[in-house]
């Protein structure tokens, strides 16, 4: 009982000496993260942009045009770079780089996050004639996830295939937002997730240094690896944003 | 150095962006390179008919005309010597008649053997923000001390 003033008055005093500091508090209590969950470097075929340029655009993304971006996944076609080790520049330009695969499907390209030797092993990253909903079910049993990329790309995209007669039980997630589209495709991706009540994630699909970031997924969590982003996916609590709304 | 009307090397920062260029490239302009170029007519970039046979909706312009067009942009911009290396991809048929929007943007800088070298994204976008070819450029450009 003694102690309680004392202990009132530190309180007290805590809470004054803090208030200067409210806004960063608040910021960093607020504050989302912001990945690019879709971007090719060198290793991807038909990409121009070395990991290297994708850290410089994005500093010059965050210091002189004063968005927002905490960064990016390299999705590479139709492999997984299990070789490639980035933290040395991921730490030296304070981004955070992760490593994922884009495959080719009998129904489209998919997004898959949490790429391990066990999945490596069950499917052929490499066939692009596999079913996309056997990929879904490998994916989960191995603890990664399969995101359907730009599924509203004309003739090669998911919409298509489902207006065909298609169906895909194990699908909650797909590309809402992708920085590679024409016109009508993101409204098509848009329309579908409405349907299904699907959720999305954005990624700019960069296959240059420059277009890295034009949209991104905004989480409410950390993400530090390739683990967590499985789980917060799996979580289901993210949007998709472009660049310019990440400027606060 | 004085008449230079390009820019120099100090000039330049990482995210500059160039351009961008519109220009169309027209059935005479595609009709005129292919007869320079040595191109017997006609073929699948000047008639609709060979076109099609070529599961094309309509002629398109030839690649090796978008990349002189696209050199043309960055070469009017840093000096007729400048350009040393154009990578590109071809994502999409590029067609006639359709204003074609080619920018830059630098991506890095470094100096490299005596040379002031210049890294930068180059893009052909139609007007509703198709891409049809995307690449990088490598230019030199000289620098305002020497």
């Amino acid at each position: 009982m003694c102690d309680r003033p004392f202990w009132g008055q530190w309180r007290h005093r805590s809470i004054l000496q803090a208030l200067p500091f409210a806004p960063i508090i608040l910021e960093l209590i607020l504050r989302r993260m912001y990945l690019d969950l879709h971007s090719h470097s060198v290793s991807s075929d038909d990409s121009r942009a070395t990991v290297e340029q994708y850290v410089k655009w994005v500093h010059v993304l965050r210091s002189k045009r004063g968005y927002t971006i905490d960064g990016f996944v390299l999705t590479e076609h139709r492999k997984f770079d299990f070789d490639k080790d980035y933290s040395q520049l991921a730490a030296e330009y304070d981004v955070l780089i992760m490593k994922a695969s884009e495959l080719d499907t009998r129904y489209g390209h998919v997004l898959v996050y949490g790429v391990n030797e066990g999945l490596a092993k069950d499917i052929d990253l490499g066939d692009v004639k596999m079913d996309a909903r056997e990929l879904m079910k490998a994916a989960r049993h191995h603890g990664a996830i399969a995101v359907p990329a730009h599924p509203g790309r004309f003739g090669i995209g998911l919409v298509d295939y489902m207006e065909q007669g298609e169906a895909f039980p194990d699908l909650h997630i797909v590309e809402r937002v992708n920085g590679g589209s024409r016109a009508g495709e993101n409204e098509r991706a848009d329309a579908l997730c409405q349907e299904h009540n699907f959720l999305g994630t954005g990624g700019s699909d960069a296959h240059l240094a420059s277009h890295l970031g034009s949209c991104v997924t905004s989480f409410p969590t950390e993400v530090r690896d390739e683990r967590q982003l499985v789980e917060a996916l799996l979580a289901g609590d993210f949007t998709p944003v472009w660049l310019k709304d990440t400027n606060p | 150095m004085a008449d230079r009307n390009g820019p120099y090397f100090e000039d330049i920062d990482l995210g500059d962006e160039i351009g961008p260029v519109e220009l169309v490239a027209t059935d005479e302009n595609v009709i005129n390179f292919c007869q320079l170029w040595g191109n017997p007519m006609p073929n699948r970039f000047t008639s609709q008919e060979m076109a099609e046979a070529s599961g094309l909706p309509s002629p398109i312009v030839p690649g090796v005309m978008s990349m002189a067009i696209m050199s043309q942009a960055l070469t009017d911009w840093a000096g007729p010597e400048a350009l040393k290396d154009l990578d590109l991809v071809f994502r999409q048929p590029v067609p006639h008649n359709k204003p074609l929007l080619i920018s830059a943007t630098v991506t890095d800088t470094r100096q490299e053997d005596g040379e002031n070298l210049v890294e930068c994204d180059v893009l052909m976008m139609g007007e509703a923000g198709e891409r049809y070819v995307g690449g990088t450029a490598l230019i030199s450009l000289p620098s305002n001390e020497e």
